[in-house]
């Protein structure tokens, strides 16, 4: 389910609170317990998949189907699970990693400083129709990925796109969320009055774009960034329209051809290498969110009113 | 302003040509094809004529596309409120927790959102499947017999649940914001008038959310208009009908059977009927 990220700019938050309780009612023992319960069993639930894949990854394709799947079997399997995504078809996982960080990489730069520049022009200047295009922008949120893509891909045809890296890349460099957000960011992070002097000083748009403005952007622009970045990582219907040649796909589009090709009657079952390969391919994002948790939070609780 | 508009103009136009080349062309070149119909004239091979409505008449009768409707009206109010009712409770609960198990289960319950939609559905996949199913292998031990997680029968509620599990974290978080927004001296009124928990809950925190609840509302109908990739990736494990959603439909109408033009009639018709819904809701959020 493709769903967008718009609820994190938009949740009012005019202060942030210090952490810990702050209706301090007197609480039972038993409610106490109880929400501690509904809790954990919560968190199981979520762990259930990341227990399996880290079970699995340890196993060879027999022990899969023939022992419990959410424990470990000896004997341990894990070393030659990792030789054997290394080497399999010559290393393409490796390829597809790349692949991914490239696509990733690039649509995050590209599409956080089009966001950026996009949104500075929405906040900080008035010109004709621009209510209505704003609007318009954010609209187009509700076309389905299908109606897009599609299309797109006779497009792309067309102009010899396809199958080439600039056919996934060029097309996710449009994200009106972002726009959105940045503006937001915008609005409230760079005061109209610090424009209005540095204009009176003699600073051209573009020097008070880039030596005002964007310094005092950080916690945005990595806000964006980061929603790039997951939307890039995670991307699939368009890779999966746009390109054939397994050598461009990213991760997400080569596990899956491996999981068909498993499923196949006859195919070779490589289960065990998908579990190891998926586990791989969420650890940027792991890394990602650990390391900017701050911006994350930041962007989750005060986006929307402090900037 | 005036002597700025060829800034802003500059400042705009990175956006506006990705956003024209890449996002309104296609679109529009979706309305353009829908008004064509493959038509197969003696037994030369089949040309593209222009057939005005004849595919939106198709598509209103088409029983698969309809299937894929119903599928996703069904979905959405059964998948949707279980999700951010989950979403509201968990948030609740943890507004009143706190400490290391309080932020253990805040970053679990949102990472899910985190993991690539294909990667998630396929260890889901994984657990479901006939074979390497953990739950069956736990209800075989149990001789309580085995479920058939994939069966045309369950697929849909399997899906919902891969949807729940990848969604309901974020939910909450965004919810578990805005409760940590809530001013404190509502709360001092509020025990200042002998409050209990629960009176708190209903009177201050409940309808506080619904805003922000409205919003996710709003959105998990778009994510569920916009279903694809869980039942496109659970497809080789078991049995997933091809109009179990309209995407799925629309992708296997276009990449399959290379019929573009109806494709392209059955994605206006979804947009459309997405934006019936959704737009009111929308037009007010951004006009904020």
């Amino acid at each position: 389910m493709k769903q967008t990220s718009a609820t994190v700019a938009s949740v009012a938050a005019p202060k942030v609170a210090a952490p810990g309780l702050r209706d301090e009612v007197p609480e039972s023992p038993v409610s106490g317990v109880l929400r501690t319960l509904v809790l954990a069993v919560f968190l199981l639930y979520c762990l259930l998949p990341a227990m399996w894949i880290i079970a699995a990854m340890t196993k060879d394709n027999g022990q899969l189907f023939s022992t419990f799947g959410l424990w470990f079997a000896s004997p341990l399997h894990l070393f030659e699970n990792i030789v054997g995504l290394v080497t399999y078809q010559d290393g393409i996982f490796l390829r597809w990693f790349g692949n991914s960080l490239i696509y990733a990489g690039s649509i995050t730069l590209g599409s956080t400083m089009i966001c950026a520049m996009g949104g500075y022009a929405f906040s900080k200047y008035d010109f004709p129709a621009k209510q209505f295009l704003f609007n318009f922008i954010l609209g187009t949120i509700m076309v389905p990925s299908t109606a897009l893509v599609l299309p797109l891909f006779l497009m792309l045809n067309k102009v010899g796109l396809v199958n080439t890296m600039w056919g996934v890349i060029l097309p996710s460099l449009v994200n009106p969320f972002g726009l959105y957000l940045m503006k937001t960011f915008w609005d409230s992070g760079l005061p109209t009055e610090l424009i209005e002097s540095s204009r009176l000083e003699g600073a051209s748009e573009w020097q008070i774009f880039w030596r005002i403005g964007m310094p005092l952007m950080q916690t945005g622009l990595v806000t964006v960034a980061l929603l790039c970045f997951v939307g890039a990582w995670n991307n699939f219907f368009l890779p999966l329209i746009v390109l054939n040649q397994d050598t461009l796909y990213p991760l997400t589009l080569g596990l899956n051809v491996w999981n068909s090709v498993s499923s196949n009657a006859g195919g070779k079952p490589l289960y065990n290498l998908i579990a190891l390969g998926s586990l791989i391919s969420v650890l940027p994002l792991l890394i990602a969110f650990i390391v900017l948790g701050k911006y994350w939070r930041g962007g989750l609780t005060a986006g929307a009113t402090k900037g | 302003m005036r002597q700025h508009r060829k800034a802003a103009l500059s400042f705009l136009a990175p956006f506006l040509i990705v956003f024209i080349a890449f996002y309104l062309a296609p679109v529009l070149y979706a309305v353009y094809l829908s008004f064509f119909v493959r038509k197969r004239a003696g037994i030369g091979p089949a040309k593209e004529v222009f057939g005005g409505l004849e595919n939106y008449l198709r598509a209103v009768q088409d029983g698969d596309f309809l299937n894929g409707l119903k599928n996703m009206f069904l979905f959405g109010a059964g998948q949707i409120p279980v999700m951010l009712g989950l979403a509201i409770i968990l948030a609740l609960l943890l507004d009143q927790s706190r400490g290391l198990f309080m932020k253990v289960c805040r970053t679990s319950f949102f990472m899910p959102y985190g993991i690539p939609t294909a990667i998630g559905a396929l260890v889901w996949g994984y657990l479901y499947s006939a074979n390497l199913s953990p739950f069956n292998q736990i209800l075989g031990a149990l001789h309580w017999g085995r479920i058939d997680f994939l069966s045309a029968g369950m697929v849909l509620f399997s899906i919902a649940n891969i949807v729940t599990w990848t969604w309901t974290g974020y939910n909450m978080i965004t919810l578990f914001a805005a409760l940590q927004g809530i001013p404190q001296e509502l709360y001092e009124a509020a025990r200042v008038d002998g409050a209990t928990r629960w009176d708190i809950v209903r009177a201050i925190k409940i309808p506080l959310l619904m805003p922000t609840l409205k919003l996710l509302f709003i959105f998990s109908v778009i994510g569920t208009s916009q279903l694809f990739t869980e039942a496109f990736v659970l497809r080789p494990l078991g049995y997933v009908a091809d109009n179990i959603t309209p995407n799925l439909y629309l992708y296997l109408t276009a990449a399959r059977d290379a019929n573009y033009s109806y494709a392209g009639a059955l994605a206006i018709l979804l947009a459309l009927l997405i934006f019936v819904i959704s737009g009111p809701f929308l037009r007010r959020i951004s006009s904020r």
